[in-house]
């Protein structure tokens, strides 16, 4: 690229804030951003994850009082959770896993720090902006938690919320209400996002930074925007009609109230899963381009098939969009209309296998190495594999009469949600605490880490598809009331004796990450040995990223590049000019 | 020197495609808001419902000029003008609200007063958005303000036709 267009770019740099409310709280720095979305969302992922240690409690030993914490929160039924108590559990463990822990941990967190740094840019094309979505987001969680406080306590009709469950008739309360308005919330802060993302990477990366040589993570960001800043306006459009049932009186969701009012509580599964299935994508797809990153980078080789993944990843997000039917292939739908979205699911397993497959041939004759995040994407590799051959079961309309809204159905979808994701999460902290701290976290802690968190996860999540194959229903307060599941409480049992294992092993990765804060060993600028962009700086970057703009000469993943031989390593960064010509130009001394 | 004008011109680009982007979400919540419309429709025994009055078009109608002569001033560089007919626009569609509870078009008397009260209601609240950037602005940003204004009117335009006239 020429000097003009660099210096076009190379505008003055902003000085860094100097007050404490300017730099820390109420700042500008797509870093700091990052950072807060990382904070809340790590709250909320250990609330979220105190109250499923409660629901395995009740299915563990149904109307056994909790111990240690039971009298505290579950005071007038003695320690017991009720079913009332149980509902609203699994609704708001749901809610705040998706939307307040998953999303801003991985797109708010991460997307942040990473996107500006990945394409060379200083920081995000809309700042202010960018304050602005964290700060709704924060207002959105202010409004959720308020919803414990208020009469006839928070929402119980499950994260998806279904009509009538969730209208005035299922839930009078002002709980469900102050979730509509939570969800909203998130939602507008979700589309600042998008809107902030999907521009800079269009307007921002650095010279040569062509879309081709975008690291894959950046891709994630940019797709999942995409599908953000479309979808979730239509998970808006539910809320909004779901707020006027609720207070204005219409009747959108309430079947056949009055006569010649169309009103339909199946609309709302329409409107709710239009979004919702490209929410899952939305959720994946950052963790896919995050592996297909960092599988290259362990292996020191590059990404196998870039190109295939990036067209398979913007199929995904086409296909994405017309497969939500499946979710509702028991709501009576047209057997015609069913049989679509059963062939339309299927086929999106083609784009996704071939993404997998690149990670194989990713990995397939690599110099491996194997540090924390690496362990990580590799167990992602496995969790997604068996979560995305479990929807296969799920799509096929005969299986899924039978086993819908089972526990396999919990299972398929948490070892996706859960699991993988939780794997990619904590591979991309691992892998970018370095950058965002400016110290590393402890090789031995994260791989006990990894360990104590791999091996229980699947045990409970193999173990609620299990129970759910043997027909166990989700949301049952209490499976032990019919015969036919009094067989399955042992394994309950195990799953949840499982479960409590995984809940104490993260007690590990709080330590880590705390201690690592502190204490840690202070990181190099380039840690990993990997040449993308955020690496050429200091770790913690700057306030402005870069001095000078950086000038991109070649792709993401150099790797094992000849051409690095002479200067004693196997990487090559983004912005190195070397002698590319092939070694065999000079006759080498072996043959001479 | 010349950086400086250069960044100034290329913030401006980066603005408008994040309001086009912006724009696009804004078009699918109304889309969704559409596609709820076209399922009650379609599910309805009758349309309109069986013993609706008949939907006032003409009061809409009026209402829909205020709008277009809101964008027209903003075009020939008439923001305090635009400001003020964006707000008779509000004024006259919080009338019309009066006027459909009154002859029991109301949000409660209905599917056809539901659906109308949602759609406007929502699209009201843009207006407001777009009234708020307006007064905070004025004169600068003209170009993203009349995309704003021209995309608001397209919309209002769709919602009027699609309920009122179809």
């Amino acid at each position: 690229m020429s000097e003009r267009q660099v210096a076009s770019i190379d505008e003055e740099i902003e000085p860094a804030p100097t007050g404490f409310l300017r730099r820390y709280v109420f700042s500008h720095d797509h870093k700091v951003i990052g950072r807060q979305f990382l904070f809340l969302g790590l709250g909320f992922l250990a609330v979220g994850g105190l109250m499923a240690m409660l629901i395995r409690w009740q299915l563990a030993r149904p109307g056994a009082p909790v111990p240690v914490v039971g009298k505290l929160l579950f005071g007038p039924s003695g320690g017991v959770i009720s079913p009332v108590a149980y509902t609203a559990l699994f609704t708001m463990h749901g809610t705040i896993m998706i939307f307040f822990a998953v999303t801003p941990i991985l797109i708010g967190g991460f997307g942040n720090f990473c996107l500006p740094l990945l394409i060379g840019a200083r920081d995000m094309a809309f700042p202010r902006l960018n304050m602005a979505s964290f700060w709704t987001m924060f207002a959105a969680t202010a409004v959720l938690t308020a919803s414990f406080f208020v009469p006839l306590g928070p929402p119980e009709a499950g994260w998806t919320a279904y009509a009538t469950l969730s209208t005035a008739i299922g839930a009078p309360g002002p709980g469900q209400t102050l979730w509509v308005v939570a969800i909203y919330l998130n939602g507008a802060s979700s589309v600042m996002g998008a809107v902030n993302y999907i521009t800079t990477v269009l307007r921002l990366r650095a010279p040569g930074m062509t879309y081709t040589r975008m690291p894959l993570t950046v891709w994630g960001f940019f797709l999942t925007s995409i599908l953000n800043a479309l979808f979730v306006p239509v998970l808006a459009a539910a809320m909004v009609l779901l707020l006027f049932d609720r207070l204005l009186g219409t009747q959108f969701f309430i079947a056949g109230s009055t006569p010649g009012a169309g009103g339909d509580p199946i609309l709302y599964q329409h409107l709710f899963w239009l979004f919702g299935h490209p929410e899952v994508y939305i959720l994946i797809l950052p963790a896919w381009g995050i592996v297909g990153d960092l599988l290259s980078f362990f292996a020191r080789k590059p990404a196998f098939g870039y190109r295939v993944t990036v067209g398979a990843l913007c199929g995904v997000v086409l296909l994405s969009t017309v497969v939500y039917g499946h979710h509702m292939f028991t709501t009576g739908m047209s057997p015609l209309l069913g049989e679509s979205f059963m062939l339309l699911t299927m086929i999106i397993s083609v784009p996704t296998a071939l993404i997998v497959l690149s990670w194989l041939g990713t990995l397939w004759r690599g110099a491996i190495r194997f540090p924390t995040p690496m362990l990580f994407c590799l167990g992602l590799v496995f969790t997604f594999g068996v979560g995305g051959l479990t929807g296969l079961y799920l799509a096929d309309i005969t299986a899924d009469l039978y086993l819908h809204d089972t526990y396999f159905v919990v299972g398929h979808f948490h070892l996706i949600m859960a699991a993988a994701l939780l794997m990619s999460l904590f591979a991309a902290t691992y892998f970018w605490f370095p950058k965002m701290f400016g110290r590393m976290m402890s090789e031995g802690l994260g791989k006990l880490h990894f360990w104590l968190t791999f091996v229980p996860l699947n045990l409970v999540f193999f173990g609620m598809l299990a129970i759910g194959y043997e027909g166990m229903e989700r949301r049952l307060y209490d499976p032990s009331v019919f015969d036919f599941l009094k067989p399955l409480l042992p394994l309950n049992r195990a799953i949840s004796h499982a479960a409590y294992l995984l809940g104490a092993a993260q007690l590990v990765f709080v330590l880590n990450f705390f201690w690592s804060l502190a204490r840690g060993p202070r990181a190099a600028a380039n840690p990993w040995q990997v040449g993308t962009l955020e690496w050429s700086v200091a770790s913690p970057p700057p306030h402005h990223n870069f001095d000078r703009i950086p000038i991109v000469v070649r792709g993401p993943h150099e790797l094992g590049h000849p051409a690095a031989r002479p200067l004693g390593r196997d990487w090559l960064s983004q912005t190195e000019l070397v002698d590319e010509t092939p070694p065999a130009a000079a006759p080498s001394p072996e043959t001479a | 020197m010349t950086a400086v004008p250069a960044a100034a011109r290329r913030r401006e680009v980066d603005a408008q495609v994040g309001l086009v982007i912006f724009l696009g979400a804004t078009a699918m919540l109304f889309a969704a808001l559409l596609l709820a419309y076209a399922i009650v429709r379609a599910q309805a025994p009758a349309w309109p419902p069986a013993g609706a009055p008949p939907f006032p078009r003409g009061a809409a109608a009026v209402n829909t000029f205020a709008l277009v002569a809101a964008s027209i001033a903003l075009r020939r560089g008439r923001p305090g003008l635009a400001l003020g007919l964006g707000a008779a626009f509000l004024a006259a569609q919080g009338l019309l609200w009066q006027h459909l509870v009154a002859i029991h078009l109301g949000p409660t008397a209905g599917a056809l007063g539901e659906v109308f009260f949602a759609l406007s209601v929502l699209h009201a609240a843009h207006v407001l958005g777009g009234l708020v950037a307006l007064a905070w602005a004025g004169a600068r940003r003209r170009r993203l303000l009349t995309l704003y204004w021209d995309f608001v009117l397209a919309i209002w335009i769709v919602v009027y036709l699609a309920v009122c006239v179809l």
